[in-house]
């Protein structure tokens, strides 16, 4: 049950960070090499914000909502948006240049402390086999749910999801057709952020926070390689055969191979099938 | 002979020529007569810091080979770094091969190692090629770590070796190593500039911008990438070597991908594709910790907490490489290249058309 | 300005990456309820013209560096492309018209307001191919079908002005027949301004109620549609000589020695 659990938690970190790379590639072909960054600065917002004001919960998840929003459209509005018409590897450089800045300012604010998320409400669910579950980790698990459930629900169903997979494919037309592409695409942020921070939150709380932990980034970016850039339904496959295989190796292997895991798992799958599991065969060649 | 303007070249053998104009020659003259006296009178600190720029240098124009010329995103530069220190350490330490025995080996493991990891790129491009050698990255490491873990004297204290020899002299010393190093960068730039403007190098850009019409130009794909894969490691990999024997000790924590996204600053600070922005760029990004730490005298006492210099020496990186691609995304060759322009063509103006490249 | 224009391009020029002049001193009437013809050989200009009025320059690392562009006798030189798509000027451009992952369905969903005049049922009796092919992603519909496709996106979006670049390029000739009829219904039904942009000079004059020839960057003949079908130049220069009886062979169409007669 333990190694249930863990599984399961350490694929919805995964899938929400898999989710965010891949709606970000799918709105403006970037890769996004910050993600693991933005889950840990957005998991330590989330615990100062929510120790500044008497341990609130609310503020916490406020402070981080708000970090998300401000984050995203800063990102976009300010980087992202100069770089229309580059090359690819520009967008992917300035997110690397990003993932550095984010690093070094856990390290000026937080003193890179290790900070583990606790979310203070006693007492945890204890279940057979020696498993622990916190009321946090069963909320985690229901909130990336929630979050997988309602994105697809968005872009399938409702008028802004066409118009976000048609800005998608096309700036250009969508802006002639009376979309609002700098909204799209700062949506597009926003919404990829608060997914990471979700996930910083999730970590946070089952391991710590500290600039190692920004590795879950790369994990989370191989993921969603497995699993098909453009592809959510990828997203959840990758996190769950990286988590999974993670677990094993570390519990079975060698711990010092948890960072390389992901990598390993990512190379046999693009001998195999590049595009990913799920992703489009086409995509290959756009990046 | 009217010239029509030192970036205009206007048939095949301008093209080709280095330094076209007498004031360039000049320059070049000056700044290396300057980095021969210059030892002459500074303190060896300050030496230190130019040994830590030419070997960034060594290994940052091995980069440049394969991201500014040929186009191949590669991460796992901290790795060639690494087969370069390590090849050094086990040749020193269980063999006792002397200096000029090593470093050309430590270059052979390099090519090695660099075709494997240049492997990939046959199959893929772009960010898919990146991760593949974020994967050869991550291989190398955990190997160079076991084998730090089995030898070293303590976990963590990484493995010494003696200076290196070489004939009847011992390279100790910043002020030996200033030459040794300074000579042995000016060769490999030497043989970076001849190979960009040579076949390989024309082919290698040719790759890069597009590497479909390469192809169909008749440039085989696979021995260009691999050949530029192979360059690129086997120069990482001496300037790994090198290193081993300046400072002394090995330790593998030192290579993380956080070093080889550094030498990746140094390049696109610098400027892709050319080898003066290369060498500006590795003289910037080396230099700039140490200018963070001036600037620091500054900062009221009570901010100057040690985590914090070194949290903004970090993010002082990313600030310059995001500020870069913004702003000057052709680097600080290209803000060199516009004061020269700027004199040249006086009282002309010269507006730089975009997408033109040198 | 004369009551009923409902563009009015004046004296209008564009210049590419600070260097390259691509259109000077164009200028062109567009008036309300008509169908006006742009055409000309490749690169005269006709696409940079069309970028200019829909606001699309700034991408192309273009600008305008003199003249300027009245909509509705309002000024919209360098408006942004969202903005001017609201007050009604759509462009279906060249290339990439329709949005390939996406069905036909989400197509025509995707760019339309509410409260138009033009109805998606409206769009669907004129294209019944599209009612067909509904479920169908829009990448896998044949040249033709995604032209339809286009059209009928840009209906939707409550056009005052639709601009079309190229609509024939790539396209069997019966169906380019059947594309423009269909222009010239929805033009003489709906009232919709249409300033078609073509190379196919003959399919667009038969269509059209004026039109204006440009080249090498300028206007070089304009008047109403009947009369260019008619002068013997715009003829032989754009029409392939189809009305010169005596022309036998290639011989006789002297191009290259025949100074073009663009003043009369």
């Amino acid at each position: 049950m333990e190694f249930a659990a863990t599984v399961i938690i350490l694929t919805c970190t995964y899938a929400l960070l898999a989710a965010g790379i891949v709606i970000l590639y799918k709105a403006g072909r970037v890769v996004n090499f910050a993600h693991g960054e933005l889950a840990i600065v957005g998991g330590y917002v989330f615990y100062s914000s929510g120790l500044m004001i008497n341990d609130s919960l609310w503020v916490a998840i406020l402070g981080a909502i708000a970090f998300s929003v401000i984050m995203g459209i800063f990102i976009y509005m300010v980087m992202m948006r100069r770089l229309v018409g580059e090359p690819f590897y520009v967008a992917i450089l300035v997110t690397v240049g990003i993932a550095i800045v984010l690093k070094s300012a856990i390290i000026v604010i937080w003193r890179a402390e290790r900070v583990t998320i606790d979310v203070g409400v006693a007492p945890a669910i204890r279940l057979a086999g020696g498993a622990t579950l916190s009321y946090m980790d069963i909320a985690g698990v229901l909130l990336t749910f929630a979050f997988f459930t309602g994105l697809y629900l968005f872009f399938r169903y409702t008028r802004l999801g066409v118009q976000f997979r048609g800005t998608a494919e096309n700036p250009l037309l969508a802006s002639q057709r009376g979309v609002n592409v700098n909204f799209v695409l700062s949506l597009a942020w926003i919404i990829a952020t608060l997914a990471a921070s979700l996930s910083g939150v999730l970590f946070g709380g089952r391991a710590f926070l500290s600039t190692e932990s920004v590795t879950i980034g790369l994990a989370g970016l191989t993921a969603a390689l497995v699993g098909g850039l453009d592809s959510l339904r990828g997203a959840v496959a990758g996190a769950l055969i990286v988590a999974f295989a993670q677990y094993l190796t570390v519990r079975l292997i060698d711990p010092i191979l948890s960072e390389a895991v992901p990598f390993m798992i990512l190379l046999l799958v693009m001998i195999v099938r590049p595009w990913g599991l799920f992703g489009t065969m086409e995509e290959l060649d756009r990046v | 002979m009217a010239r029509a303007g030192y970036n205009l070249r206007t048939n095949y053998l301008e093209s080709n020529e280095v330094l076209r104009r007498p004031y360039q020659r000049l320059l070049v003259a000056l700044i290396l007569l300057a980095a021969v006296v210059l030892p002459m009178g500074s303190s060896n600190f300050f030496l230190h810091l130019m040994n830590l720029c030419f070997l960034a240098g060594i290994g940052a124009l091995g980069l440049t080979i394969l991201t500014g010329f040929c186009g191949q995103i590669s991460l796992g530069h901290a790795a060639f770094l690494a087969v370069g220190a390590f090849t050094t350490v086990i040749l020193t330490v269980h063999v006792g091969a002397p200096f000029l025995l090593v470093v050309p080996a430590a270059a052979i493991a390099g090519a090695m190692l660099g075709f494997l990891v240049g492997l990939p790129s046959l199959r893929f491009r772009g960010v898919y090629l990146a991760i593949s050698t974020l994967a050869m990255h991550y291989a190398i490491i955990f190997l160079a770590t076991s084998y730090q873990a089995k030898f070293a004297a303590s976990a963590s204290a990484g493995i010494t070796i003696a200076d290196p020899v070489i004939g009847p002299f011992v390279l100790r010393g910043d002020f030996a190593w200033y030459y040794f190093l300074l000579a042995f960068l000016a060769a490999v730039t030497i043989m970076c500039v001849n190979l960009s403007r040579t076949r390989p190098g024309r082919a290698w850009m040719a790759i890069r911008d597009r590497d479909i019409a390469a192809e169909a130009l008749g440039i085989n794909l696979a021995r260009y990438k691999l050949l530029a894969f192979m360059t690129s490691s086997t120069l990482a990999s001496i300037s790994g070597s090198l290193l081993a024997y300046y400072s002394n000790v090995v330790t593998v924590e030192k290579y993380t991908l956080d070093l080889a996204i550094i030498y990746v600053a140094m390049i696109i600070v610098g400027g892709m594709g050319s080898v003066l922005g290369c060498l500006l760029g590795a003289i910037f990004i080396t230099l700039l910790p140490y200018g963070i730490d001036n600037l620091f005298a500054y900062v009221p006492r009570n901010w100057r907490f040690g985590s914090t210099i070194f949290g903004v020496q970090v993010g002082a990186v990313g600030v310059c490489i995001i500020l870069f691609l913004l702003f000057e995304p052709k680097g600080l060759a290209e803000i060199w290249h516009r004061i020269e322009t700027y004199f040249d063509r006086w009282p002309f103006r010269y507006r730089p058309l975009d997408g033109i490249r040198r | 300005m004369s009551v009923g224009n409902l563009l009015e391009v004046r004296q209008l020029e564009v210049v590419y990456h600070r260097v390259a002049t691509a259109i000077q001193g164009v200028s062109l009437e567009v008036p309300a309820g008509s169908i006006v013809a742009l055409v000309g050989t490749n690169g005269a200009g006709k696409t940079t013209t069309l970028r200019a009025i829909s606001g699309f320059l700034p991408s192309e690392d273009a600008e305008i560096t003199d003249g300027e562009i009245r909509f509705q006798e309002r000024r919209i030189n360098g408006q942004l492309p969202h903005q001017l798509a609201r007050s009604g000027i759509i462009v279906i451009p060249e290339r990439d018209k329709v949005f390939g992952t996406l069905g036909v369905g989400e197509n025509l969903e995707f760019a339309a307001r509410e409260g138009g005049p033009i109805t998606l049922d409206m769009v669907l009796r004129y294209f019944p191919r599209l009612e067909e092919r509904r479920a169908q992603l829009a990448g896998y519909l044949s040249g033709g079908e995604k032209q339809m496709l286009a059209i009928g996106m840009a209906l939707l979006c409550r056009p005052t002005l639709l601009l079309i670049d190229e609509l024939s390029l790539g396209l069997a000739p019966i169906v380019i027949k059947d594309l423009m009829d269909k222009l010239q219904r929805i033009n003489k039904e709906l009232g919709l301004t249409i300033l078609l942009v073509e190379q196919n000079a003959n399919a667009a004059l038969a269509v059209a109620d004026y039109g204006y020839v440009m080249e090498g960057g300028r206007v070089v003949f304009y008047g109403k549609a009947q009369e260019l079908r008619s002068h013997r130049d715009v003829q032989e220069f754009y029409l392939g000589g189809a009305g010169q009886n005596d022309a036998k062979s290639y011989r006789d169409i002297k191009q290259y020695r025949r100074k073009r007669r663009w003043w009369g």
